[in-house]
C-alpha cells in the first residue's frame, strides 16, 4: 500500500514544554503519528576533548557538568572509577554517605521529570506541588553536600563533609514529610480520570521493543524489565537489600508510576543506610594512579557508563562517556512515538521517556 | 508625561513574560529557573510569566555557552521577540565560558558577541532567588517610559 504523508511537523527546537533545546520532527497522516525523528545538536560542547590530557582533579569537576540534574552519579562513577582502578579503599561510613546523597539526587531528578510530565498534560496543580516536594529535597540535598546543583561531593576514598548527628534526625523528619506527601501526589495521579485519559495507553513500548531498543532505566523498568537496574551490582547497593521497581504496561502513565515509586523506595534506602551508619572516618587513603577501566553505574534515566585511561601522574589519557538518555531516545522516536494517535501527545511521550539532552551530547 | 505612558507604565510593571533559551549549558542553570516557578518562590505573585515563547517575551534568559548549533539560529530568536526586550545571562557560561571555555572545546562563549545582553548573574548555577532578583531589578530600568526614552 502507498504510504501517504499529509505534513511533517517540526516540534522544538524552543518548546514550552522542552527544558532543553531538540526537534522532533513527525511525519503525520491526519493526526496519526507515523514516524519520528529526533534532531540533536544544539548542545554539543566538547567536554571529553576538553577532558583528554587534564589531571583526574579537573576532570572530576567537569564530569559533573556533564548533566546538571544528576550531577552526583556523575562524579560518583567517574570517582568509583578511578577508585577500582587504583586499588582505592573506602570507608564504610562514607560508602553509605554516598548512596543517602545519590538517591537523593535520583529523588530530585524523578520528581522533576514526573513534574516536566504533568506540566506537559497540562495539570498544572500537581506539576507545581512536585516541583515544591522537589524543594524540599533540594534542601536536603544542600544540608549535605553544602550546594544545590553541582556539588562535587564524592572525593577519591571518601566523601567531602561528614553528616552530622542534628542533620541526620532533620534528614529523618524530612524524609517523613516528603513521603506523605509523594504518596499523597502518586494517588492523585493514579485515580485522576483525565490524567488516565492522556496517559494509559498511549506511546506503548512492548518489553520486545525495549528490548531492541536496549531501552534502560526507569523507561525500561515500565516496560517489565527489572533486571536492567545497574544498583543491583553495586557492592554497597547490595548490603541494603532493595529490589527494583517494574511495571509491565510499559505506557506514559507506567513510566510516571515507576517514577514515583522509585521515589518512595529511594526513601526507604536512605533510611536504611541512616539505621546502618557506623561512627568513624569519612575519608580513606590512595592516590589514582595508571590504569584503564571500564564501569557503569545507575544513573536516574538509566545505565550510565565511563571509559577511563590514565596515566601514572593521575592525568585522565582517554575518556568516553555513555549516558542514558540516547539509547531512551532512541526507543522514544521509533517505538514510542510511532502509532501516536494525536500529535498533543508527541511532547508529552517525548517527556515521559524523561530525554536529558544535555548529558546526551556533552 | 502622558497618560497613555503612565498607563503602559503601570502595566507593564505588573506584567512580564519570560522565555528562556539554552545554547549549550549542563543543565543546571536551566533547572533553577524551572525551580523559580515552584510555589516556594512564587515568580507569579511578581507578574512574571515564564511562557517560553519568544514572540510574546519582554525577557530572554539566555543559558548556556554558545554552541556552534545556535549560530544564526539565536539571533533569529532576538529579532523575533517585540520591543520592548532585554536579555539576561544565567550562570557563568554565557559570561565567560565556566570551565568549558577551554582549548578544543566547541564552545564560543560570551554570548554578548552574539545578542547584547542586558544583565549578568554569575554562578555555577545562581540560586533561583539571585534569577529572580535579577529579573525584578531590571525591569523598571528597561520598561519603565520606554517611549520617552527612546524619543
Amino acid at each position: 500500500m502507498k504510504r501517504t504523508v499529509d505534513v511533517s511537523i517540526p516540534i522544538g527546537p524552543i518548546h514550552p514544554c522542552f527544558k532543553e533545546p531538540a526537534r522532533v520532527k513527525c511525519e503525520t497522516k491526519g493526526e496519526f503519528v507515523l514516524s519520528a525523528e529526533v534532531e540533536l545538536g544544539y548542545m554539543k560542547k566538547g567536554i571529553e576533548r576538553i577532558m583528554r590530557g587534564r589531571p583526574w582533579q579537573e576532570v572530576m569537576f567537569l564530569a559533573e557538568r556533564v548533566c546538571g540534574i544528576c550531577s552526583v552519579i556523575h562524579n560518583m562513577v567517574f570517582i568509583e572509577a578511578l577508585e577500582q582502578m587504583s586499588a582505592i579503599f573506602v570507608p564504610d561510613r562514607a560508602a553509605l554517605l554516598r548512596v543517602i546523597v545519590n538517591e537523593l539526587d535520583r529523588m530530585q531528578s524523578h520528581i522533576l521529570a514526573n513534574f516536566s510530565y504533568c506540566y506537559t498534560i497540562e495539570h498544572e496543580t500537581l506539576a507545581m506541588y512536585l516541583l515544591d516536594v522537589r524543594e524540599q529535597v533540594m534542601d536536603e540535598l544542600e544540608r549535605i553536600t553544602g550546594a544545590r546543583v553541582t556539588c562535587a561531593y564524592i572525593v577519591p576514598g571518601g566523601v567531602r563533609f561528614d553528616l552530622r548527628h542534628e542533620d541526620a534526625l532533620h534528614l529523618k523528619a524530612n524524609l517523613a514529610a516528603i513521603e506523605g506527601e509523594v504518596v499523597r501526589y502518586m494517588h492523585m495521579f493514579e485515580s485522576g480520570p483525565l490524567i488516565a485519559l492522556r496517559s494509559r495507553g498511549i506511546g506503548v513500548l512492548t518489553r520486545e521493543a525495549a528490548l531492541e531498543a536496549y531501552a534502560v532505566g526507569p523507561t525500561a523498568r515500565a516496560s517489565g524489565m527489572p533486571e536492567v537496574d545497574r544498583r543491583l551490582r553495586h557492592p554497597t547497593y547490595k548490603t541494603l537489600g532493595f529490589s527494583p521497581v517494574s511495571r509491565t504496561e510499559g505506557d506514559n502513565y507506567a513510566r510516571i508510576m515507576v517514577r514515583f515509586q522509585e521515589v518512595l523506595e529511594s526513601i526507604g534506602i536512605i533510611r536504611r543506610c541512616l539505621d546502618m551508619l557506623p561512627e568513624g572516618p569519612i575519608r580513606g587513603g590512595g592516590i589514582p594512579g595508571a590504569g584503564e577501566i571500564s564501569y557503569s553505574g545507575e544513573a536516574p534515566r538509566g545505565e550510565l557508563s565511563y571509559f577511563v585511561k590514565t596515566d601514572a601522574a593521575g592525568r585522565v589519557l582517554d575518556i568516553s562517556i555513555q549516558t542514558p538518555s540516547i539509547m531512551n531516545i532512541e526507543a522514544c522516536c521509533h517505538y514510542m512515538l510511532k502509532g501516536v494517535t494525536s500529535l498533543a501527545d508527541v511532547p508529552s511521550t517525548f517527556v515521559s521517556a524523561d530525554p536529558c539532552i544535555a548529558c546526551t551530547e556533552r | 508625561m502622558s497618560l497613555l505612558q503612565s498607563v503602559k507604565n503601570l502595566v507593564r510593571s505588573h506584567s512580564i513574560h519570560v522565555a528562556y533559551v539554552d545554547v549549550g549549558s549542563c543543565n543546571g542553570c536551566d533547572i533553577e529557573v524551572l525551580a523559580c516557578l515552584s510555589p516556594r518562590y512564587d515568580i507569579e505573585q511578581y507578574g512574571i510569566y515564564v511562557h517560553n515563547n519568544p514572540r510574546e517575551a519582554d525577557i530572554l534568559l539566555v543559558i548556556g555557552a554558545y554552541t556552534p548549533g545556535w549560530e544564526e539560529k539565536l539571533h533569529t530568536l532576538w529579532e523575533k521577540i517585540p520591543d520592548p526586550k532585554a536579555a539576561i545571562a544565567i550562570g557563568n557560561c554565557p559570561i565567560s565560558g565556566c570551565l568549558f571555555n577551554r582549548p578544543h572545546s566547541l564552545v564560543d562563549p560570551p554570548v554578548s558577541k552574539h545578542i547584547p545582553i542586558a544583565a549578568e548573574v554569575p554562578g555555577c548555577p545562581p540560586r533561583p532567588t539571585e534569577i529572580l532578583s535579577a529579573v525584578l531589578s531590571l525591569a523598571p530600568l528597561v520598561f519603565k517610559d520606554y517611549e520617552v526614552a527612546k524619543r
